[in-house]
C-alpha cells in the first residue's frame, strides 16, 4: 500500500463507520466492495477487514451510546443469546447449507424489508403499548433521553418472542455466511419489536460487536486478517463511528430512518447480486 | 423486580458509566497502538525494526510472532497488538456486563449474560 492508497481507505472507513454508527450496521457494505473493486485487493482480505470494521463501529459507537442511555443493555444482551446460539448452530451447518440460495433468500428478505421501511418513513415514534407480562418480566422496557424531542421517551419491546426468533435466524444467518446482519438486527428491533428507531439502531450497534467477536477469531486464524491493511480501516471506521454517536442522539428518528433505508437497500442488492454469484 | 433480597450496590448509571469506560479504554488502546504501528512503519517499513534486527520473513497475518515481534519494536507487532486488543473489546464488555448485574442484583441478567459469554467464549475458543 501507498501512502496515498492508506490516505483513501482511511477516508472511506472515516464514512463507513460514521453510517455504520448511525444506521446500526457493520460497514461491511462500503468497505468490501471500496477494497475489492477501488484497491484490487483480494476478497478474503477484504472481509476479513469488514469483520474488524463491524468491531470497531460497535465498541466505537456504543461507547457513547451506553453512556447517554441510547443503548438499551437488557434487550441487548437478552436478543444475543439468540444471535449468538444461533450463530454457533449456522457455524456449524455451514458447510452443508447451499450458500447461493441462502444469499438469495436473505436478499428478498431485506429488500421486503426496505418495503416496509417506505411505509413507516414519516413516523417519528411506534405507537405507545403497556409492556406485555413477557417484556415486563425481562425488563425489556425503558425510557431513553431523546435531546431532539427535549423530553425522556418511554418506551416498551412488543412481540418479545417473534423478537427472539428473528434475532435467532440473524445469528443463524451470521454463523452460515460471515457477515455481521446488522440490518437483520435494526429490522427485527424497528419493525417486530417496534423499539424507537434510535434505540434500535444503537442497541444493534451494541450487538453487531458480540457477533462479529465470535467469528473474528476464525478469520484470524485463517491468515484472513492483515493489519498492515486493516490499520488505516480500523483508525477510519472508530473515528468515524465516533463522531456518528455524537450525531445519532440529537437526529430525529426519522432521519434515522432515512439513513437506514438506502443502506437497506444496498445491502439487499449486493447479497442478491452474491447469491447470483454477481460481485462480491 | 429490584430491591428483593439482595441490594443494589451498583446504580444503573453506574453501571452504564463501567461498560462505557471498558469499550472506550478498549478503542482508545487498540488506536493508540495502531497508530504508533502504522507511524513506525513509515520510518523502517511494516517488516522491519526500531531496534536494527533483520527484517521478518514472516507474513503480516500470522499472529504467532506478536510477542517477539513488540520485544524488537517491530511495526507489524503493534498493529496486530492493537487488532487483538480492538477483537478482545466486546468480549471484555460482555464479561464486565456479568459482574454489572450481579452488583445490580438483577440474577435473570446474570444468567443470560452468563450465559452469551459461555457461548461467545466457546466458539472462539472451542472452533479452532
Amino acid at each position: 500500500m501507498t501512502l496515498g492508497a492508506d490516505g483513501a481507505i482511511f477516508a472511506i472507513s472515516i464514512a463507513a463507520g460514521l453510517i455504520g454508527a448511525l444506521a446500526g450496521v457493520g460497514g461491511g457494505i462500503l468497505i468490501v466492495p471500496a477494497l475489492t473493486l477501488l484497491f484490487g485487493i483480494d476478497i478474503r482480505l477484504a472481509i476479513g477487514a469488514s469483520i474488524v470494521s463491524v468491531i470497531a463501529t460497535s465498541s466505537g459507537a456504543a461507547a457513547a451510546y451506553v453512556r447517554d442511555r441510547m443503548t438499551d443493555m437488557r434487550v441487548g444482551m437478552f436478543l444475543e443469546l439468540a444471535t449468538t446460539t444461533g450463530a454457533v448452530v449456522g457455524a456449524l451447518l455451514a458447510a452443508i447449507v447451499a450458500q447461493a440460495f441462502l444469499y438469495i433468500l436473505l436478499g428478498v428478505v431485506l429488500l421486503g424489508s426496505a418495503l416496509m421501511q417506505v411505509l413507516r418513513l414519516g413516523e417519528e415514534m411506534p405507537p405507545e403499548v403497556e409492556p406485555s407480562g413477557l417484556a415486563a418480566r425481562l425488563r425489556l422496557a425503558s425510557s431513553y433521553p431523546d435531546a431532539r424531542l427535549g423530553r425522556e421517551v418511554s418506551y416498551a419491546a412488543r412481540r418479545v418472542p417473534l423478537g427472539f426468533v428473528l434475532m435467532w435466524c440473524a445469528g443463524l444467518v451470521s454463523g452460515l455466511l460471515g457477515i455481521g446482519s446488522g440490518a437483520l438486527k435494526v429490522v427485527a428491533m424497528d419493525g417486530a419489536m417496534r423499539l424507537p428507531m434510535k434505540v434500535s439502531s444503537a442497541t444493534s450497534n451494541f450487538m453487531i460487536g458480540v457477533t462479529a467477536a465470535a467469528s473474528a477469531g476464525i478469520y484470524l486464524g485463517r491468515g484472513d486478517v492483515d493489519p498492515t491493511l486493516v490499520a488505516p480501516v480500523a483508525l477510519g471506521v472508530l473515528a468515524g463511528a465516533m463522531l456518528g454517536a455524537r450525531l445519532l442522539p440529537r437526529m430525529a428518528n426519522r432521519h434515522v430512518r432515512w439513513v437506514f433505508l438506502p443502506v437497506l437497500v444496498v445491502i439487499g442488492i449486493q447479497t442478491l447480486l452474491r447469491g447470483f454469484g454477481v460481485g462480491a | 423486580m429490584s430491591g428483593n433480597a439482595r441490594r443494589e450496590r451498583l446504580t444503573p448509571d453506574q453501571f452504564r458509566a463501567v461498560v462505557s469506560t471498558v469499550l472506550r479504554t478498549g478503542v482508545v488502546t487498540a488506536a493508540a497502538l495502531t497508530t504508533v504501528g502504522f507511524a513506525m512503519s513509515l520510518l523502517v517499513g511494516w517488516n522491519g525494526s526500531l531496534v536494527g534486527a533483520a527484517p521478518t520473513a514472516s507474513a503480516p497475518t500470522d499472529f504467532s510472532y506478536l510477542v517477539s515481534g513488540l520485544l524488537v519494536l517491530r511495526p507489524v507487532a503493534f498493529a496486530q497488538a492493537g487488532l487483538v486488543v480492538l477483537l478482545a473489546t466486546p468480549v471484555l464488555r460482555v464479561a464486565t456486563s456479568v459482574v454489572g448485574f450481579w452488583l445490580e442484583a438483577d440474577r435473570l441478567y446474570v444468567a443470560i449474560t452468563l450465559g452469551v459469554l459461555v457461548i461467545l467464549l466457546g466458539s472462539i475458543f472451542l472452533v479452532h
